[in-house]
């Protein structure tokens, strides 16, 4: 699989343009409208589609209603929904299956970095842990500690 | 009226030469304004918004806080910057704790008020994370956070979105916007300075247009665009001709 590289604030920041533009929109108008490349705004139409939050056809981006929802929630209510649907994506899933049975919910980043390395191969793994790391900090799943170099759930409240 | 700016003029001297950077601004800040100061680069908008929070003295004129002339420390007014101007060695409730500092004795109350605006901005489980692990727009949101937390009434935003990615940067006025309008948050007004046309007008409901160098006011214009507004509309389309054409 490959993991999008883009944040939830992007992902955010364009389902909200593409209510703007009615709910639906072309994916070369919305890059044109934010003076964006196609290819720099597509990692971010892939998060959008991984999380539920559009579904596209030919080109065409469609907001979802879960999408219409997290719009017009209050920013901590958009966290909760954010968080449920981050907690939906597989690579996530499985860190915090595995999270669950290890030692004090904890995990060294090298841990970590194989683990992601196993499913995304690539010569690139220090930045999906990267963005993986900001999408589940954001979603209250995983957090990171740059201090002790670890990996760990985070507690619900 | 929160704020008064009188005849304010700015001049710079550079290598015996004298630069005039701002000539006679006036204009008054009342509760609720959403001040967007915009004008061509270098006119003086930084400037302005400096003499405006007391951090620079203009050359005459003055700026009146609630009647007082305007001091440097003012705990009733707070600042967002571009670049974020955040502490690397502390964590994100540390960057925002440490303005607190002067203003409340008590840890624990300080603790409390860090809290509340690292909840208010969505960064709570991002305590304890130090600035270089943050995306530009989690860098942005603790500089929201941290500039709330003194609870000012008057709250100065400085290009606060022009070191974000284009998408970040529309999540983040969104959130600064449903911010905004909740009434049981700070602050009682805004003044942000942009380059930025189109954000002018999807965030304000003033825009104050400076010239050229020396900036001068030439125009103060109330925006009555309903929210939330669509930059899809043709009716802000006619805001943003509008803004650009006496900017030009
Ligand atoms: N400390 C200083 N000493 C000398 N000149 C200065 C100083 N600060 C600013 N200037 C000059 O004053 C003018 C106005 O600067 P200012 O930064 O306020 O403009 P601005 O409208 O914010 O520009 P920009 O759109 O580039 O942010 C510029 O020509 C700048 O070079
Ligand atoms: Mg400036």
């Amino acid at each position: 699989m490959i993991f999008p590289k883009t944040t939830i604030s992007e992902i955010i920041g364009l389902l909200e343009a593409i209510n703007d533009a009615g709910g639906v929109e072309d994916a070369a108008r919305l890059a044109a409208d934010f003076d964006l490349e196609l290819d720099e705004i597509l990692p971010s139409i892939e998060g959008a589609e991984l999380l539920g939050f559009v579904i596209t056809t030919d080109g065409n981006i469609e907001l979802t209603e879960d999408a219409r929802k997290l719009l017009n929630a209050s920013i901590q209510e958009r966290k909760k929904i954010i968080r449920n649907k981050v907690a939906g994506v597989e690579i996530i899933k499985e860190l915090r299956n595995e999270l669950m049975q290890s030692d004090e919910h904890r995990m060294s980043k090298e841990d970590a970095l194989k683990f992601i390395q196993r499913r995304i191969p690539s010569s690139d793994t220090e930045s999906y842990f990267r963005i993986i790391i900001n999408w589940t900090r954001h979603a209250g799943l995983i957090g990171y500690s740059s201090d002790s170099e670890e990996i760990c759930l985070m507690s619900k409240r | 009226m929160l704020v008064e700016i009188r005849n304010v003029s700015k001049t710079y001297e550079t290598d015996g030469t004298r630069i005039p950077v701002l000539e006679n601004i006036n204009f008054t800040v009342e509760d609720n304004d959403f001040i967007c100061i915009v004008g061509p680069s270098g006119c003086g908008k930084s400037t302005l918004l400096r003499i405006i929070i007391g951090l620079e003295k203009p050359a005459s004129g003055e700026v009146l806080f609630k009647g007082k002339v305007i001091a440097p420390d003012n705990p009733k007014v707070a600042m967002v910057f571009q670049n974020f101007a955040l502490f690397p060695w502390l964590t994100v409730r540390e960057n925002i704790e440490l303005v607190l500092e002067s203003k409340v004795l008590h840890e624990k109350e300080r603790e409390g008020m860090a809290c509340k605006y690292i909840k208010a901005v969505g960064l709570d489980g991002f305590e304890r994370v130090y600035p270089r692990e943050l995306s530009g727009g989690m860098k942005q949101r603790v500089g929201f956070a941290r500039a709330l937390a003194v609870e000012p009434v008057l709250l100065c935003m400085d290009e606060p979105f022009s070191s974000l990615d284009a998408l970040t940067a529309q999540n983040l006025k969104d959130e600064l916007l449903m911010l905004w309008a909740d009434k049981n948050m700070p602050p009682d007004a805004v003044i942000m300075v942009t380059h930025n046309v189109e954000e002018a007008v999807y965030m304000a409901n003033r825009i104050i247009v400076l010239s050229p160098r020396p900036g001068k006011i030439v125009a103060d214009l109330r925006v009555e665009l309903e929210r939330p507004r669509n930059r899809k509309d043709p009716e802000f389309y006619r805001w943003v001709d509008k803004v650009y054409s006496l900017i030009v």
